[in-house]
């Protein structure tokens, strides 16, 4: 029984069915999230997922991966991370549902007092401070840092992962060259982190959990964090093995698994596949629809928007704010559109010019 | 100041957590503290210093019973005695020591004013120098304070000496009263002093609170007894593989008895070394601070814990119970894992280089010595085994020897034929057994013979001239010295050579003939060497050869493989380098000879058959084998271990293939030409063993040159002759170098046996020895063994010699012998000696000789001129049995002493000289039997 749960989702994992899936759990999520959060609905999620994790403890590789000392911290993470996003959404819920009634928020009916931060607060901090030092030292007494013999430079360890925090940008790898994968998109999450205050300047919904009132700005956040943030450390640690192919959860890390890599260009799509007229020579040429729909990914969407539904917005913005905001997001959407253009297509490279080094 | 708000502080509520949270850190930090005190090794550490407790308890007990009660307790009583006599007389020696101590006070104020002086002279002396020189009027003025200080001095040191000579008396007064009593006790020390020391020893390793105090956390760091032990090697390095670094093994942290005597039945890890004589200790070939542990075992030196060592499990037992014992896991990315202690031989060669056999590694030479066998330096390149030689026969006139139908029967399973041959199984294994791969290897087997067949000479083969006579020639077969190299009919154990049954189903009458009368004919480069045979002897023989026939193999059916099979191997052939329709064009236009010819020689290609046999057509084809100079540091995870599930180790790996060597392609689907192709040599585990040792100690792991064992010329020279005295195999017949003739153990009359050839450097002439190998006479007629004409080249002749006296400590000359004159008198002396011991009884052949057995004979003296060395004469005749133990030679002169008292004044020296001069002088009488050349070597008629 066990091994036939097991088999279902090994067999059943696969980088498009567990990023989809994971899109619709999204979805639900952000559409009726008072409903999710509901002890009800919150409850069984929660013994799904440790039933998930008991069935997984029967199975000796995923135990040995789960129990590395390296994951320990990344199955933590999927519990806290839970449970901040549970709590927060569960307090702007019941918010919203108190403000629809004309009651107050719970922030104010604990008490409108301000208080001093020193002594009161600082004491506090200082008591969690030490239980979180406790907490490492125990941490590190049990669990041995994973120092290892001395490298073999002729012998590199497969997979080779990155530290599990940049996990994510190593699975980004898979889809983008690494100056987009390993710089620009870094960068652009900085900047874009960097430029929240400044384009979200709205003070009325401060000081309280609410989501009614601030759910654009929710969502985009939440799918920043959760889908092209956790999932994809998640699916770097636990799911891709050796040669940094993709095992489901109960699947051994064979070394020796071969899969196909049948990945083309956009260029060789439309020229030898569409027109038949064969590659043009100059890379200007025959990367010009790559380019051109580049291009126009940033220009027309925001231009388009601009002038039917997101007017009012863009008049509250001004023009420099808009246009900053639509290419952090668009951005940001541009990771799962070529994911999936990937899976569908097996599309390679938008634009693809070896002759420097530039692909995207 | 706002008022308190319970909802949002309390301030004793978090100064109760405060106090629980800092109560918890404490104990996390006392946890932290005792994690990084409790450390396997001192567990180890503190049992070995029990077991050394047990140990010094049990000799203080065999102490206390060693001394004699009733002796001490006389000399207690005699001891007190003296003692209250000493006593009467306290108020004497009570003064001496007063007036010694006044007269104490008094010289060392001399020795004071005495010391001074010195200081003033010398300073003096110097500012007079340095005036003197620069012509300073001051000079004189210390010139006088230099005479006076040395006045006052000689003065003072009279005085002192007086003081010295008087307290020297007085002491001896003092000492007097008190000698009785003194001896006393110095014997009663005496005869505790043992028990003394076992308990001090008991002492010392007794639990103690200081010891508890010293090794007590946090206060270790003073001066603990508990402590890391560690051997830092001068000269050897880890190789971390970006830096090298010096090897510092702390193996001993735990290994504490390892180079101590007394712990050889101590439980592990406290066990003495097994061969302390040879390992360890200080006065070893290999001390422990030179050497350390780690060269030779491998594994981690640096670390102190089980795991971390990198210990290697003997076996799959050892490994389960070291899991649950010790939470025992592999080091994965440690490369030196520790080498199993059966393969521990194999880093001797790290260091033991350029040598044929390293000393008392039996295990290492026996892997060495299957290599050389069983010819994996001709696939495999090993560097520094380059000199070594094909083992197969040479097939350039196979079709004279063999039929087709033999080759073919043959090659499909050598086995079958000859149960003992070296020849390996290299068809229909494991991973060809599919019907359709059956097809491909049977029209494999057949292209090679009918390539073998034609591209071979016809070589001339000579009737035997005379009827041979299978009886006689068993007999020549079993007393020439065939059975040296070769078994045959079960007689024999030398597996040098082939067997030689069933011989009469392999070859004919005519070849076998042809061949012993002359091997070089055939393959010039033959290890076989040349009996010297007349053409009765053998035809005799190969009368008898033939005779022995193998009828289960000559019934089994030839193979004959599918014309199907032909065209696909052509085929696939082809299509490594052409297109497959080119392919089928070209196969198309080939007769069926030619497809056969061509399966043939891509076969021979493939399987590489030339490393063993000289084959035309592959003179300079390049061997098949991966070069294995590296192996025993080979990257684990270059090895395939295939879908197998052994352990991932290189010995397991190793051993694995050698015991079926295309294990690794089960489950695999490979096309025919990617397969594995080392062939089946059916090697036992032991031989197996052997090897996978031999392998490990292949390894290119840089060892400084100080540490190395480095032969010098002479042992280079040794070194080569050896490695010639394995390729022919002499010690087959002979007993040489600390090894055992093969012989000797089928012949049951020693005397029948081919000679003894220990020491034989120092008892023959160089000369001679260079001659007798390149063409060698009958020196022991009755023996009939023969030494064979091997056709040494002058080089190797010289190699030989050179070994031959170097061995045996001796220089080479090729000077000859220059007699010492000699007086006539002494000559005749010697004359009588020589009769008076009757040495022709046995140094002669006739017919009086012949009846004392086998055993009794000996070497004609006439050849002794010529052939013996003058020294090695004397020493001889003083005790054989020294030089050759077991010798029927009898010892004239027992212990230096001579049965003829009247001659020569009765010196023994001056008699043996005297019976070596006469003998290097003498000449062979009438009935002496002439020398008999060798007969040349039989050349066939063509």
């Amino acid at each position: 029984m066990i091994e036939a749960v097991k088999q279902a989702i090994n067999s059943f994992s696969s980088p498009v069915t567990i990023f989809s899936a994971s899109l619709a759990m999204f979805a639900l999520f952000v559409l009726f999230p008072r409903q999710i959060t509901s002890p009800w609905c919150t409850v069984p999620i929660l013994l799904l997922v440790l039933a998930f994790f008991a069935v997984g403890l029967t199975d000796e590789h995923f135990v040995k991966i789960v129990t590395a000392p390296d994951n320990v911290p990344i199955v933590a993470m999927i519990f806290i991370a839970g449970y901040f996003t549970w709590y927060a959404m569960r307090k702007a819920c019941l918010n919203d549902a108190r403000l629809e009634r004309g009651e107050p928020t719970f922030e104010k009916t604990e008490t409108d007092e301000k208080v001093l931060v020193f002594p009161y607060l600082i004491y506090i901090e200082f008591v969690v401070a030490l239980v979180y030092a406790i907490g490492l030292v125990l941490w590190s007494i049990l669990l041995k840092a994973p120092l290892e013999e001395p490298a073999n430079p002729t012998v590199a360890p497969n997979p080779s992962k990155a530290p599990w925090y940049f996990l994510g940008l190593q699975e980004m790898l898979v889809y983008f060259d690494p100056w987009i994968a390993g710089v620009l998109f870094p960068t652009l999450i900085i900047i874009g982190l960097c430029a929240i205050p400044y384009i979200d300047r709205d003070p009325q919904p401060a000081g309280f959990y609410c989501y009614k009132q601030r759910r654009p700005m929710v969502i985009v956040f939440l799918f920043g964090y959760w889908i092209l943030w956790i999932l994809l450390i998640l699916v770097g640690t636990f799911l891709r093995g050796p040669n940094w192919n993709f095992f489901g959860p109960f699947e051994v890390w064979d070394v020796h698994k071969v899969v196909p890599l049948v990945n083309v260009n956009l260029s060789d799509f439309i020229f030898i596949k569409g027109l038949g007229w064969g590659l043009p020579k100059q890379w200007f040429l025959r990367e010009a629809p790559g380019i051109l729909l580049c291009l126009l990914y940033f220009m027309v969407p925001t231009t388009v928007a601009a002038k039917t539904w997101l007017k009012k917005l863009v008049e509250k913005l001004g023009p420099v704010r808009y246009s900053v905001l639509m290419i952090l997001l668009l951005s940001m959407l541009a990771l799962p559109i070529k994911m999936y253009l990937r899976w569908a297509f097996n599309l390679k490279y938008i634009v693809a010019i070896p002759e420097f080094f530039f692909n995207i | 100041m706002p008022k308190e708000n319970p909802t949002l502080y309390s301030v004793p509520k978090t100064t109760m957590w405060f106090a629980i949270v800092s109560l918890i850190l404490l104990g996390s930090l006392i946890w932290t503290v005792y994690a990084d005190y409790a450390r396997e090794w001192k567990t180890w550490q503190r049992q070995f210093v029990r077991l050394k407790l047990e140990k010094a308890r049990a000799e203080l007990a065999q102490a206390e019973q060693g001394v004699d009660v009733k002796k001490l307790e006389e000399l207690n009583r005699r001891h007190a005695e003296a003692q209250k006599s000493l006593a009467a007389r306290r108020a004497e020696i009570r003064r001496l020591q007063k007036d010694l101590a006044k007269r104490d006070l008094e010289l060392g104020k001399v020795r004071t004013r005495a010391q001074d002086l010195k200081q003033y002279e010398d300073s003096y002396k110097y500012y007079f120098e340095e005036y003197r020189l620069h012509r300073d009027p001051r000079a004189a003025e210390y010139e006088a304070k230099l005479g006076e200080v040395r006045a006052e001095a000689e003065k003072v040191k009279r005085e002192l000496e007086g003081l010295e000579a008087a307290r020297e008396i007085e002491a001896r007064q003092a000492d007097e009263y008190q000698a009785g009593e003194k001896e006393l006790a110095i014997q009663i020390e005496e005869l505790v002093k043992a028990k003394k020391t076992a308990a001090a020893k008991v002492k010392k390793l007794n639990p103690s609170l200081v010891t508890e105090l010293l090794n007590a956390p946090m206060l270790d760091f003073i001066a603990p007894t508990l402590r890391i032990q560690q051997v830092v090697l001068e000269d050897l390095r880890d190789d971390y593989h970006f830096i090298q670094v010096q090897k510092v093994d702390r193996c001993t942290t735990c290994h504490l008895g390892i180079d101590q005597k007394g712990f050889e039945d101590a439980p592990q890890p406290f066990r003495t070394h097994p061969k302390p004589e040879l390992f360890l200790s200080p006065s070893s070939p290999h001390p422990i601070e030179k050497v350390g542990c780690t060269v030779c075992h491998s594994g981690s030196g640096h670390a102190v814990s089980f795991t971390e060592a990198a210990h290697t499990p003997r076996n799959e037992e050892q490994m389960k119970e070291w899991q649950k014992k010790y939470r025992w896991r592999p080091m994965e990315k440690w490369d030196a894992k520790m080498l199993p202690l059966d393969h521990t031989e194999a880093s001797c060669a790290k260091c033991h280089r350029n040598v044929v056999e390293v000393p008392q590694a039996e295990r290492l030479n026996r892997g060495r010595r299957m290599a050389e066998t069983y010819g994996c330096f001709g696939c495999h390149k090993i560097e520094g085994f380059e000199n070594r030689w094909k083992v197969g026969p040479s097939l350039f006139n196979v079709q004279s020897k063999v039929k087709a139908d033999w080759l073919t029967r043959w090659l499909a399973d050598p086995k079958s034929f000859r149960a003992s041959t070296r020849m390996p199984q290299i068809f229909h294994l494991s991973n060809a057994s599919a019907p359709e791969e059956k097809k491909i290897n049977d029209a494999a087997i057949e292209g090679i013979a009918a390539y073998l067949m034609k591209n071979s000479d016809a070589a001339e083969l000579a009737e035997p001239p005379v009827p041979g006579d299978a009886g006689r020639g068993r007999k020549l077969v079993e007393e020439t010295g065939c059975l040296g190299c070769h078994t045959v009919d079960g007689k024999g154990t030398s597996r040098f050579g082939p067997e030689l049954s069933g011989l009469g189903s392999k070859t004919s009458a005519a070849w076998v003939f042809t061949w012993v009368k002359d091997p070089k004919h055939f393959s010039p480069d033959t290890r076989m060497p040349n009996l010297r045979l007349t053409d009765q002897e053998a035809s005799d023989i190969a009368a008898y050869l033939v005779s022995l026939k193998n009828e289960a193999f000559e019934k089994t059916p030839p193979v004959r493989p599918e014309p199907a099979a032909v065209d696909w191997l052509v085929l696939e052939n082809f299509k490594k380098t052409m297109r497959a329709s080119e392919a089928e064009a070209e196969l198309a236009k080939m007769s069926p000879e030619a497809k056969l010819q061509f399966v043939g020689k891509s076969s021979i290609a493939h399987q590489g058959c030339y490393a063993c046999h000289d084959i035309k057509g592959f003179e300079e084809a390049k061997p098949i084998g991966t070069e294995l100079s590296d192996h025993g540091r080979k990257d684990i995870h270059q090895l395939d271990f295939g879908l197998i599930h052994i352990e991932h180790t290189r010995h397991g790996w190793f051993f694995q293939k050698l015991k079926e060597p295309r294990i690794f392609d089960r489950g695999k689907v490979k096309a025919y030409y990617e397969k594995l192709r080392m062939p089946d040599f059916n090697f036992t585990d032991e031989e197996a063993g052997a090897l996978v040792t031999f392998l490990l100690s292949l390894t290119r792991e840089e060892i400084p040159l100080e540490m190395q064992r480095l032969l010098n010329l002479k042992e280079q020279a040794v070194e080569s002759g050896r490695l010639l005295v394995s390729k022919f195999n002499c010690q087959g017949c002979h007993t040489l170098d600390g090894k055992t003739a093969e012989v000797r153990g089928f012949i049951e009359e020693a005397g029948n046996a081919p000679p003894v050839i220990d020491g034989e450097g120092a008892k023959v002439q160089q000369k001679w020895l260079h001659e007798f190998l390149r063409q060698p006479v009958t020196i022991r007629p009755w023996l009939t063994y023969r030494m064979p004409t091997f056709g040494f080249s002058d080089d190797h002749a010289k190699e030989l010699v050179e070994y031959f006296s170097y061995l045996a400590g001796e220089d080479v000359s090729y000077r000859g012998l220059e007699l010492p004159d000699v007086s006539l008198e002494k000559l005749g002396d010697g004359k009588m000696l020589f009769e008076k011991f009757q040495c022709v009884k046995c140094h002669k052949l006739d017919k009086a000789s012949a009846m004392l057995g086998a055993s009794f004979l000996a070497p004609d003296l006439v050849l002794s001129k010529a052939r013996l060395q003058p020294d090695w004469v004397i020493e001889w005749l003083k005790d054989p049995q020294v030089l050759q133990e077991g010798t029927m030679m009898p010892t004239f002169f027992p212990d230096g002493s001579t049965p003829l008292p009247d001659v020569l004044g009765g010196d023994p020296q001056q008699q043996i000289e005297a019976i070596r001069d006469y003998l290097f002088r003498y000449a062979p009488d009438e009935d002496a039997p002439a020398e008999t050349p060798p007969p040349a070597p039989v050349t066939p008629k063509s």
